[in-house]
């Protein structure tokens, strides 16, 4: 049909100007109210540009006192608590998420389990990872603990919802197979499900693992343990040889994480 | 039975009836499991993991539902302010971010044979800035600016900027060449090329980039106030300095509904820019 046009035709398709301008027009005069709600500019202040300063010339000198530490205050401790609670955290996660993504997937539990689990789910959710931060400090008392659980708790809803799809998308063709063949049902799930399951929720994992680091790098704020305590104070001080380490040590840890992560899911998939 | 069992761990060897020998695969799986068996109970030392706890004091996080429970509806005039304001500044950092990221991106797809040495120098820059989690901005940024939500908004800015382009510049690489440069030969500039032949084809990606980064950014700008940069995080902390539970009840749950009508009505958006 497009063969039929003329040049005259197409040019005429073309979208006008003047729609596009109003559209235009109105998302900047939005913009400009909800600007002028929100934003409160009271102007520099007076001193931030001295300690932008002064806090540009601290963050290319990183403290090597702080990286050689081996102590609890020291670097690398911090980043390996930091991991701890990230890999606890989506361990536990993937444990309680397991037998709720086999209870939301439609070719396993009846419909009403499904919805059922999967309102649970959603309400889980939709609760942003701090709040439940907050709550698991009165459980455990301020420290990695809680921030483990909170890492838990919070990958739950998304390793879940993942694992429910690659469930679903099952061949069950291989083990009417295996049941033709005569195994048991132990051997139906070590040949038949764990190897279609496993590789795509390996993938999942170290994705949601990549995730839970950096949230637990800033759960540190309501006091659930990491970097992110330490990193908010010395940053508050002015210490910033100090702050200037810890985020060189979180950036190399992430990134390192990062590629790893990809590697690996490039390979699995 | 027991090395039946030993063979998880080594590859075992069969003799076929010709005599000849075969090795199996060496598996990797096992080793792996173990070791992340042991990382994890490394872990488990270290963040002080106990079970004995859980059991123990596990009921208080329910209780904390009902010291929160009966929301203080009272409240709802004071929020009102702050929980707009946590909206606004993911609203108007994912634009500001995303409408930077735009142009940007052409620059740093490789497939339109740009500069390749501010090709790979801003991209290096990028993934360091995707590192760093919006709050450490926030805090650095309120230092220089004052407290408030400004940093909140920069912040955000910033952090949807070093994503959306990230996303951005993965998909031009992907797009279809052809009307590129069947635009080139007709002697069109590059700029007028992009803008007419490769934009149309990533549109809808990038609006539904930008959804996705607004969805992100919602949930993380609430916690923004803990550090002084705006927003509901402020009087979250407050409340729960002074005890007033109700109050932080009736906060939870509006960002919750908050949360969750805008994840809904993006979800719903992003799947017909997907289909359409």
């Amino acid at each position: 049909m497009t063969n039929k046009l003329t040049v005259q035709q197409q040019y005429r398709k073309y979208p006008s100007f003047l729609p596009r301008f109003i559209i235009t027009i109105i998302a900047m005069i939005v913009f400009y109210f909800l600007w002028a709600y929100t934003v409160d500019y009271r102007g520099i202040n007076p001193r931030g540009l001295a300690i932008a300063k002064s806090a540009l010339v601290g963050l290319m000198k990183p403290s090597w006192a702080m990286m050689t530490d081996l102590s609890s205050t020291g670097l690398l401790y911090l980043l390996t608590e930091t991991l701890a609670i990230a890999l606890l955290g989506t361990i536990l996660g993937l444990l309680l998420a397991l037998p709720l993504a086999f209870l939301c997937a439609r070719n396993v539990a009846p419909r009403w389990v499904n919805y059922t689990v999967l309102t649970l789910i959603s309400i889980m959710r939709a609760f942003p990872a701090f709040i439940y931060g907050i709550m698991f400090i009165r459980v455990t008392g301020p420290g990695p603990f809680a921030g483990a659980l909170t890492m838990a708790i919070s990958s739950v809803g998304m390793l879940a919802k993942l694992v429910t799809e690659i469930i679903e998308d099952m061949n069950p063709g291989i083990i009417e197979a295996l049941d033709a063949a005569g195994c048991s049902p132990f051997e139906k799930i070590r040949y038949g499900i764990i190897p279609q399951l496993s590789s795509n929720i390996i993938s999942i994992v170290i994705y949601r693992l990549d995730i839970n680091v950096k949230s637990a790098s800033i759960l540190g704020v309501v006091g659930a343990g990491g970097i992110g305590a330490p990193l908010i104070y010395a940053i508050a001080k002015g210490s910033w040889a100090e702050t200037s380490a810890m985020l060189l040590g979180l950036v190399v840890l992430i990134l390192i994480l990062e590629y790893f992560s990809t590697k690996i899911r490039t390979k699995l998939a | 039975m027991f090395n039946d069992f030993l063979h998880i761990f080594y590859p075992e060897t069969y003799e076929l009836s010709n005599g000849k020998k075969v090795r199996e695969k060496f598996n990797w799986g096992p080793y792996i499991v173990i070791l992340l068996i042991i990382a994890t109970i490394i872990s488990g030392k270290i963040t002080g993991f106990s079970f004995e706890t859980l059991f123990r004091r596990g009921h208080v996080f329910f209780d904390f539902f009902k010291l929160m429970f009966p929301p203080r509806w009272a409240f709802w005039s004071e929020i009102k302010k702050p929980l707009i304001d946590t909206i606004n500044m993911s609203l108007l950092g994912t634009a500001i971010g995303c409408l930077i990221s735009l142009p940007i991106s052409f620059y740093l797809a490789s497939n339109f044979k740009l500069n390749k040495t501010y090709l790979s120098v801003h991209r290096g820059i990028l993934s360091v800035f995707r590192t760093l989690p919006t709050l450490i901005y926030a805090r650095l940024i309120s230092i220089v600016i004052g407290t408030g939500t400004l940093a909140g908004t920069i912040s955000i800015a910033i952090f949807s900027y070093s994503v959306c382009v990230k996303m951005l510049y993965e998909q031009l690489e992907t797009i279809d060449m052809g009307p590129y440069e069947a635009l080139e030969s007709t002697g069109a500039n590059r700029v007028r090329c992009m803008i007419a032949a490769a934009y149309p084809q990533i549109r809808s990606y990038f609006w539904s980039t930008v959804l996705y980064c607004f969805e992100m950014n919602v949930r993380s700008a609430a916690i923004l106030g803990y550090v002084g940069a705006g927003g509901i995080g402020v009087q979250i902390n407050n409340s729960l300095g002074w005890r007033e539970y109700t109050n932080t009840g009736l906060m939870i749950f509006a960002l919750i509904v908050v949360v969750v009508i805008i994840e809904t009505i993006s979800r719903e958006i992003r799947r017909r820019l997907v289909q359409g």
